[in-house]
């Protein structure tokens, strides 16, 4: 674990280099350790791939004494028994006017929609990071014979529940927004309800499988 | 009730930010310009945290159905009251029946309205702040419109508050950001790093106005990223006032939309600067001036300390 400053009131801590699960479940058990002590000095936590960014409140405590804290912590985080992830299933809608850019991964794969469909949805799917924009999953590890690049110039607005392939990701867009990933698909499954709690029906960690509709 | 006459060019309810739930991606969409914004819930009598109006462009124009005080704070502005000219960062009271205008902007860009009493808007998830993307927070969601009634709770009528000019900032460009060396500044060429800090000609940039609520752009001469490098990096956490550099070199200055990135963060500006980037508007100049952490912490300390001082308690 590698400890620096981000901003004045940022502090930042790397856990690897690389998109991986391993790596991925140490941040989440440190994230959500971390969380179950709901410090007040501690406006945000923002885990992701391979590192995880404190936003706290300076008023309240200092980079110093927050690093010696959480370097104190080391130990029992390791121990700390983080809940069982859970597994949904999302109803997609492939190709065609939900997928514009599926002609692109299919000539790009040099497989047809239906293979290329087929293997979207045989992989079960792990949350790394939510968010960007409320509730958008970023999951991993997508089979590399569908791997595509993002766009070269990100289009201003797909709709809300688009899915999307962008290297070796596969993520949804859980609102109308701009987006740089290749689009191959539509679910109708609501992702976030601001007036709801926890607000977001996929999590950090969670495991996500597509069923073609 | 407050009654939308004219919008502006745009105007939306803000507040402090939304703030807890950034793990899955709720960005903060706070008032872009807090000086202001906490400064005009104190000239109006209301609490932290009460919901205001962010208002961009000339002509806003909203009917006061109770009498209630008011305040304009953020961008300098010429404002009526009926026909009485108001000042800027002064309280004032208005009658019911009466009509608030802001005419024109003259300096900075975004300027704030608040008014004594709790404006009835939605408050969702912990904040009264419009998220634009999502539609939720605030007056439903939106932007306000012609027509728009917005009910206010206990309005009441205060004595006479005001801000001292001296702690009012200028906001005319040529903006100087000042910014904190960022996670990937070693992905650029010692060369681009001094050009963009020489505060010289080659030095500038210019607002776009591409520009939004979730970043702003700037135009110029691209930074140049040195050879073999990944010019994107794994998605991870950003904050407020994050300068990324996409691929095409050109910086953009990231708000309180966002909150993660991907792209490479050449530096984080200075939290003493983020109220004056409200105040950027597409043409402006724009000049960074490379400073050290714990300069940037001693700047915030001394604009908080004027924060207070401003306080008469």
């Amino acid at each position: 674990m590698d400890y620096s400053r981000y901003g004045e009131d940022g502090v930042r801590i790397i856990f690897g280099n690389t998109i991986d699960l391993e790596t991925n479940n140490v941040i989440r058990k440190f994230y959500l350790f971390l969380k179950s002590l709901q410090r007040k000095d501690i406006i945000d936590i923002i885990p992701s791939f391979r590192s995880c960014l404190i936003h706290f409140n300076s008023r309240r405590t200092s980079y110093d004494d927050l690093v010696s804290f959480l370097k104190d912590k080391e130990g029992e985080i390791a121990s700390f028994q983080v809940p069982e992830t859970r597994s949904h299933e999302i109803p997609v809608q492939y190709g065609g006017e939900y997928g514009p850019d599926m002609e692109f991964v299919c000539s790009y794969s040099g497989l047809n929609e239906e293979e290329v469909v087929e293997i979207h949805a045989s992989t079960v799917y792990a949350v790394f990071a939510v968010g960007f924009i409320p509730g958008f999953p970023y999951m991993g590890t997508l089979d590399k014979r569908i791997y595509a690049p993002r766009l070269e110039t990100p289009r201003l607005k797909v709709p809300e529940g688009s899915v999307g392939l962008a290297q070796l990701q596969t993520g949804i867009y859980s609102f109308e927004s701009p987006a740089g990933w290749r689009i191959i698909g539509k679910t109708h499954i609501q992702l976030f309800d601001p007036t709801k709690e926890p607000y977001s029906l996929l999590r950090m960690g969670d495991m996500v499988r597509f069923i073609p509709v | 009730m407050i009654e939308v006459v004219s919008p502006a060019w745009f105007s939306i309810v803000v507040d402090g930010g939304r703030y807890g739930y950034a793990d899955v991606g709720v960005p903060g969409s706070a008032a872009l310009d807090q000086f202001a914004y906490n400064l005009l819930n104190y000239l109006v009598g209301n609490e932290t945290g009460a919901p205001v109006l962010e208002v961009m462009g000339n002509d806003f124009c909203v009917r006061l159905n109770a009498e209630m005080t008011c305040a304009i704070t953020g961008a300098q502005v010429t404002a009526y009251l009926d026909d009485r000219p108001i000042t800027p960062w002064v309280s004032f009271t208005a009658h019911k029946g009466s009509t608030l205008r802001v005419k024109e902007v003259l300096e900075g860009f975004r300027y704030y309205v608040g008014f004594s009493g709790l404006m009835e808007v939605d408050r969702i998830i912990r904040s009264f702040s419009t998220n634009l993307e999502c539609r939720f927070g605030g007056f439903r969601g939106r932007p306000l419109i012609k027509g728009d009634r917005i009910a206010l709770k206990d309005p009441k009528v205060i004595g006479e508050r005001f801000v001292p000019e001296e702690v009012v900032l200028s906001l005319d460009p040529p903006h100087v950001l000042r910014i904190i060396e960022g996670p990937e500044s070693h992905f650029f060429t010692p060369g681009t790093i001094n050009r963009l800090f020489e505060k010289k000609e080659h030095s500038w940039y210019i607002v776009s106005s591409k520009s939004n609520r979730i970043g702003i752009r700037l135009e110029g001469k691209p930074l140049i990223f040195k050879k073999g490098v990944d010019k994107s990096i794994i998605s991870e956490g950003i904050l407020p006032g994050t300068v990324q550099v996409p691929g095409d070199g050109l910086p953009i200055l990231m708000l309180y939309e966002r909150t993660i990135g991907g792209y490479a963060r050449l530096g984080m500006v200075a939290k003493v600067d983020h109220d004056r980037l409200a105040h950027l508007k597409p043409k402006d100049r724009v000049l960074f001036q490379l400073i050290g952490i714990d300069e940037a912490e001693r700047l915030w300390r001394q604009k908080v300390e004027m924060f207070y001082r401003t306080l008469p308690q």
